[in-house]
């Protein structure tokens, strides 16, 4: 009886789930000349720009950082960069002013009391006059050709108000990492297609570009539950403003190395979004934020409880089986025989096969994500970690974040994640 | 701007992706019941001809009544039926007739071994062991007794176990029952027409066969093996058993 129930609730969250794919993958198939299209723009008057790199103890990775916006092809003259030292108790701020001393045309140093990024951004829009504002993390770097093939969007399109990049992981070597990478393949897809829908969920701290009216229009970033990103696409898709992606602007960012750091950045994320979708609310299921309010928000919100669910269903199923294995061991000790091969024996249930498509077409998803930037990785070698391991994250950060936000719990963890 | 016809056109694709699943599904859960049938017609046949050859028993000598005088593919049946029942559910019409009709194959293959016993003399004759079980959730121990049934059965190929659903509606079930006293307490084992209630271990069982068993069973390296299947235990959608080995001279 419990199985029928289970069993039976599975199938509106498989249906919602497959149908959430479909949506998609006609989005970008539907759109894919415009995509082909987008690859070709070109610019005619090069806007000024304004890039922000807030910086907390980030002594490791900011030159790097530094060095590539240093290479950005873009006009010197219309690019400025601003470091903001926000706190920082090693030596991030001496290797900034060393940075503005050898280039005090293009870049600013600004340093302050910590306050949290939110804050060290806000400083920096503060001191920029340029038409574009950008951000990019201490920890990440851009290719050559990213800013300019971002900056094409707003010039060929007047409406275009924010372009977010297309971000990979910096040389994945751990399993976490590997698993990353992966995630963030099907992201590339994910963001792209949800641009084909004008209803992209976050545009990423990571070197995501606005025009500077942006900010006057919704006002600065805040802190919003440490994930500022998601909340100021949120306030522009209240206001209607339109945010695209570049699928070939690429980003590399450094993702957490250990399952601790992988752990307490997804719990933020996952506690952010729920906090700040709650705030928001009054943007789902309504009609005039298109389909941002009509499916891309309600349906994200929606699968942090289906894969709660489904990890309930899944925990259910694998005890059940092994009850019935420790019970036959209890009773009659451990006499292992080999497995008899009968196609008989193979699973035909309508789930099975309905779970087989979610899979294929999520091989599917990242293929095209594979194949949409200009680097292409090894995800063949990379996606198995990704199947193996997510699954048994997803549920802890998840489930995690449902409590505290339920709960009402402050975040001490933050301080856990590195890339707050 | 919302394209409704876009989310119409997604819901038609997924539509037909779930229908397609649960109609591929439904196909080979088909499949499934008509492999099963077709097992139980060959058994039928091999049963019928396994009588008729009984039946010429007075003209034949018993060296001559050898593999062929019972079914070889009862056990997988046993094991494919159990399989049928996990997946359609013990409620199912389908499987209920299958296990009906597998419930009639096993008194007829108990029924003709015992024959062939008392006509062939000790050395063929099996140990049999009948069980009635229920899979409705009023017996708690049947799930164990199956598993101690299969792991008898491993350690005693000769053994031939018959299996029955208490609760299945089949008045030659009804007529077993009544010549072996088994009232609503399950698990019930039937042993050298002894009937035994309640949960019995693998020691407790070993104790109550007969000895000619456990020679057979050690000497069995000694004499020619000719493979042959038996019955399998199906308790509460698990099935137990695996294949015997009858020892001839």
């Amino acid at each position: 009886m419990t199985y029928t129930i289970l069993h039976g609730l599975m199938y509106p969250f498989l249906f919602l789930s497959i149908y959430f794919q479909v949506l998609l993958l006609t989005s970008f198939f539907e759109n894919k000349k415009k995509i082909k299209k987008e690859e070709e723009y070109e610019i005619k008057n090069y806007p000024t720009v304004t890039v922000a790199v807030p910086c907390w103890n980030e002594e490791k990775t900011l030159a790097s950082t530094i060095d590539s916006l240093l290479a950005l092809d873009y006009p010197k003259d219309k690019l400025s960069i601003i470091i903001v030292d926000d706190g920082s108790k090693d030596r991030t701020l001496a290797i900034a002013e060393i940075y503005a001393y050898n280039h005090p045309e293009q870049i600013k140093v600004l340093s302050k009391e910590n306050g949290g990024k939110h804050t060290a951004v806000n400083l920096a829009l503060e001191h920029s006059t340029s038409d574009l504002f950008g951000c990019l993390d201490a920890d990440s770097s851009v290719e050559i050709n990213t800013l300019k093939i971002m900056v094409s969007y707003f010039d060929v399109d007047k409406n275009v108000m924010s372009v977010t990049p297309c971000i990979h992981i910096r040389n994945p070597r751990t399993l976490i990492q590997r698993l990353q990478a992966t995630e963030y393949l099907i992201n590339i897809f994910v963001r792209k297609a949800y641009g084909q829908l004008d209803s992209i969920l976050v545009a990423p701290g990571s070197f995501s570009i606005f025009r500077k009216e942006v900010f006057e229009i919704v006002g600065n970033y805040r802190k919003a539950h440490n994930t500022e990103d998601f909340e100021i696409t949120l306030r522009m898709h209240k206001a209607h403003l339109k945010v695209m992606n570049s699928h070939k602007a690429l980003v590399y960012t450094v993702g957490p190395a250990t399952a601790k750091g992988f752990f307490y950045q997804h719990l933020r994320w996952a506690r952010g979004f729920l906090e700040n979708s709650l705030n928001y609310r009054e943007l789902f299921f309504k009609k005039e934020y298109g389909n941002f309010g009509m499916f891309t928000l309600p349906v994200a919100f929606i699968f942090i409880f289906y894969g709660l669910y489904a990890t309930v269903f899944s925990v259910y199923i694998i005890s059940s089986q092994l009850i019935i294995s420790i019970n036959r061991w209890v009773t009659v000790g451990f006499h292992p025989q080999m497995p008899i091969f009968d196609l008989f024996y193979f699973n035909t249930t309508a789930m099975s096969f309905i779970v087989m498509v979610m899979f294929s077409m999520l091989l599917l998803v990242l293929y095209i994500g594979n194949t949409l930037s200009d680097d292409k990785q090894q995800f063949y070698f990379n996606f198995p970690i990704f199947f193996i391991l997510y699954p048994l994250f997803a549920p802890l950060f998840f489930g995690r974040a449902v409590i505290d936000t339920f709960f009402k719990r402050r975040n001490e963890w933050v301080l856990q994640d590195t890339k707050k | 701007m919302i394209d409704t016809k876009k989310y119409i056109f997604t819901f038609v694709i997924t539509s037909a992706i779930f229908a397609t699943a649960f109609f591929t599904s439904t196909f080979f859960s088909n499949k499934r019941i008509e492999s099963v049938k077709s097992i139980q017609d060959n058994i039928a046949i091999d049963i019928l001809s396994s009588e008729t050859q009984f039946s010429l028993l007075g003209e034949v000598p018993c060296s001559n009544v050898g593999e062929s005088s019972l079914s070889p593919e009862l056990s997988t049946l046993g094991d494919k039926l159990s399989r049928t029942e996990a997946d359609r559910g013990t409620e199912d019409k389908d499987v209920i007739y299958l296990k009906k009709y597998y419930s009639l194959l096993q008194i007829k293959d108990y029924l003709l071994s015992k024959k062939l016993a008392n006509k062939c003399g000790i050395a063929k004759k099996p140990i049999f062991i009948i069980y009635f079980y229920s899979n409705q959730g009023d017996c708690p121990d049947c799930e164990k007794e199956g598993y101690v049934l299969t792991r008898l059965r491993e350690i005693h190929p000769d053994l031939r176990i018959y299996s029955f659903d208490y609760n299945l509606d089949l008045t030659a079930i009804d007529s077993m029952k009544t010549i072996y006293r088994v009232k609503s307490s399950l698990p019930a084992l039937v042993i050298e027409d002894k009937t035994y209630i309640g949960f019995k271990t693998v020691e407790e069982l070993e104790k109550l066969l007969p000895d000619t068993l456990k020679v057979a069973t050690t000497t069995v390296s000694k004499k020619a093996i000719i493979k042959q299947n038996t019955p399998k235990v199906i308790v509460n959608g698990t099935t137990t058993v695996a294949t015997t080995t009858k020892v001839v001279n």
